[in-house]
């Protein structure tokens, strides 16, 4: 077995003060003893609600949060044991597409210094760069007119797109999504998955995404590990967990997912989730 | 039938005060909702659509340009340039906001969130004030306890349910809601979709719901409009429109929502919604669509099309090349 990435009991927070007298310290634990695994080529998604500790799996990843106690190994190396500077190589072979596409971008850089920074930090020559640019580009489905362009000029779906460019300049082998689509309009958050789909299969990369979203999911992972206050309730494949769920919260997810059943009987259409 | 809303040749516009121009977010826009209709308006963002709702709740910015008629209950509201909203603001039409989060104080309990609003529309005092207050959180599924709360102290779906109730202590006849289910959880959307349908049937409000997600709208209400750059491409039942989807900007908007346990492949059409400054009369899809023809350089008229009542779509192909 090739496990690219492995959680092995994994417990995370974050450290608050609260108080303003006496200044009373402690942690708040965000994620209670996760443990997964991604084989490589995998689509994986974790879905879980506002708080449920799914973008902290993320930061754990990525090397930006240490946990309290697990460890979590890349390519069989564990993280945060490692030289910063092992670390950092490691790192680099992530690809990582944030949240809000409206504020994840420097509004003063123009595009191309945007796409090709992870390129730059890891010591590539400039000319190289402006060529592997435009190749990501085209992947994207970006003109080629926008490199001098900054940020504003964007419209959302073209933001995400930049974004996806910037994850995949480095020829990562793992792509790491925060919630790619839930700041986008229905018909360019179809255009996107269309578009990370195609990139999972030209590029051959680990695919990781992180929704609340399971009709999104369905379009973008292979396999769900659905999370709630901060612990796995359910994993398994889409197929599996949509036709047998386990646990009751992943009932009540798919039950409350609104959808139109069934455009040619519209008479089904019910509301099935009554959770308050 | 009485018509709870009606526009003529509505366009509304935000000047741009550095570059003095226009850019026109409704555009020469005609609509009907009927009393007790739970009428839908779906589109995505710039297509104009909360600044329309935003005309019929009164809450326009002041640096607003207004062209056309807009009647509430026959009274008239928007006579070209000149808003006379008083009288209807908060007391016929009231107004759910998108985000329950930011839209209560934190400084005040929810009992003053009440008096406050219905002591500026209604004139009520704290005592009328608090038994309207109860009366409204009865018909949302709160308890009277809540008075004393604070929001903070409240969940999003809680929140969400106080914001309807303060809309619905003021008696208006007709409810407002912008995206009122994009801010909370998905597993809490179906409560509050069924609770604004139950208003809508009981209580017989009249309700406008604004929404990019057009699976909800299926499940509350009856007629809905979908917009696109600042126009009315395609309106009827939500039946006919769903079942029976005409325009080609329609059709693809089902074809991306994604469906939960079916494998179908999304078919989104390349590009993006066009943003409009300048107030052409071209059809607005015509770059995205895959069967324009020549006369798509002209503005179609929204007319007739199928065998359903009251299903109108604005499309040369669909509706024949003559001219009206």
């Amino acid at each position: 077995m090739s496990s690219i990435l492995e959680l092995q009991r994994v417990t995370a927070g974050y450290k608050s003060v609260k108080g303003f007298k006496s200044l009373i310290k402690r942690v708040e634990v965000v994620l209670r003893d996760i443990s997964f695994t991604v084989e490589k080529g995998e689509r994986v998604a974790i879905i879980g609600e506002s708080g449920s500790g799914k973008t902290t799996i993320l930061r754990v990843i990525l090397g930006l949060l240490k946990p309290i106690s697990g460890k979590v190994l890349i390519y069989g190396k564990d993280l945060y044991s490692l030289p910063s500077d092992q670390r950092l190589q490691i790192l680099r072979r992530i690809g990582y597409v944030p949240q809000d596409p409206y504020k994840s971008l420097n509004p003063v850089l123009k595009i191309k210094y945007i796409v090709g920074e992870p390129l730059e930090a890891a010591g590539v020559e400039w000319r190289y760069v402006g060529e592997r640019i435009r190749e990501v580009l085209k992947i994207v489905g970006l003109p080629q007119s926008i490199l001098n362009d900054t940020a504003e000029e964007l419209s959302g779906g073209m933001r995400q797109r930049v974004l996806i460019a910037r994850a995949i300049i480095a020829e990562p082998e793992i792509l790491v999504l925060d919630e790619p689509t839930s700041a986008l309009d229905v018909s360019i958050q179809a255009q996107i998955i269309n578009l990370l789909n195609s990139i999972y299969n030209t590029l051959k990369v680990t695919m990781i995404t992180v929704t609340h979203d399971l009709g999104v999911a369905q379009y973008l992972a292979d396999r769900l590990i659905i999370l709630k206050s901060g612990k796995i309730v359910e994993e398994g494949s889409v197929d599996e967990v949509l036709r047998d769920p386990k646990s009751e919260y992943t009932k009540s997810l798919i039950t409350s997912y609104l959808q139109i059943t069934g455009i040619n009987s519209l008479n089904n259409i019910k509301i099935r989730g009554q959770y308050v | 039938m009485v018509l709870a809303v009606r526009a003529s040749g509505i366009s509304i516009g935000y000047i741009d005060e550095e570059e003095e121009y226009i850019v026109w977010a409704v555009r020469r826009v005609d609509l009907a909702i009927e009393e007790g209709d739970a009428f839908c308006l779906v589109g995505e963002s710039g297509s104009g659509k909360t600044t329309f709702a935003n005309a019929i709740a009164g809450i326009l910015p002041p640096h607003v340009v207004t062209r056309g008629k807009l009647y509430i209950f026959d009274r008239l509201a928007i006579d070209e340039s000149t808003w006379n909203f008083n009288g209807l603001r908060g007391r016929v039409v009231s107004y759910i906001p998108q985000n329950p989060g930011t839209s209560l104080s934190p400084f005040l309990t929810i009992e003053e969130h009440f008096y406050h609003v219905l002591r500026d529309t209604l004139r009520y005092d704290r005592e009328k004030s608090r038994r309207a207050a109860i009366e409204a959180l009865l018909k949302v599924g709160l308890d009277r306890g809540v008075l004393e709360d604070y929001p903070h102290e409240l969940s999003g779906g809680m929140q969400q349910r106080v914001l309807i109730a303060i809309a619905l202590a003021s008696n208006a006849k007709i409810i407002v809601a912008d995206e009122p289910t994009s801010a909370i959880d998905a597993n809490l959307r179906a409560s509050v979709l069924q609770l604004l349908g139950k208003l809508n049937r009981e209580y017989r409000v009249t309700l406008l719901i604004v929404t990019h997600d057009l699976a909800s709208t299926s499940i509350v209400c009856n007629r809905l409009a979908v917009m696109l750059a600042g126009k009315i491409v395609e309106t009827g039942r939500t039946i006919s429109v769903l079942r029976n989807p005409q325009h080609p900007y329609t059709k693809m908007l089902l074809d991306c929502i994604p469906l939960l346990g079916v494998k179908k492949p999304l078919k989104p059409l390349p590009g993006e919604p066009i943003q409009v400054v300048e107030d052409k009369a071209i059809c607005p899809f015509r770059e995205r669509c895959p069967r324009a023809i020549d006369k798509c350089v002209e503005e179609p008229p929204l007319k007739p099309v199928g065998d359903e009542e009251s299903h109108y779509v604005k499309c040369w192909i669909l509706t024949g090349g003559e001219s009206e």
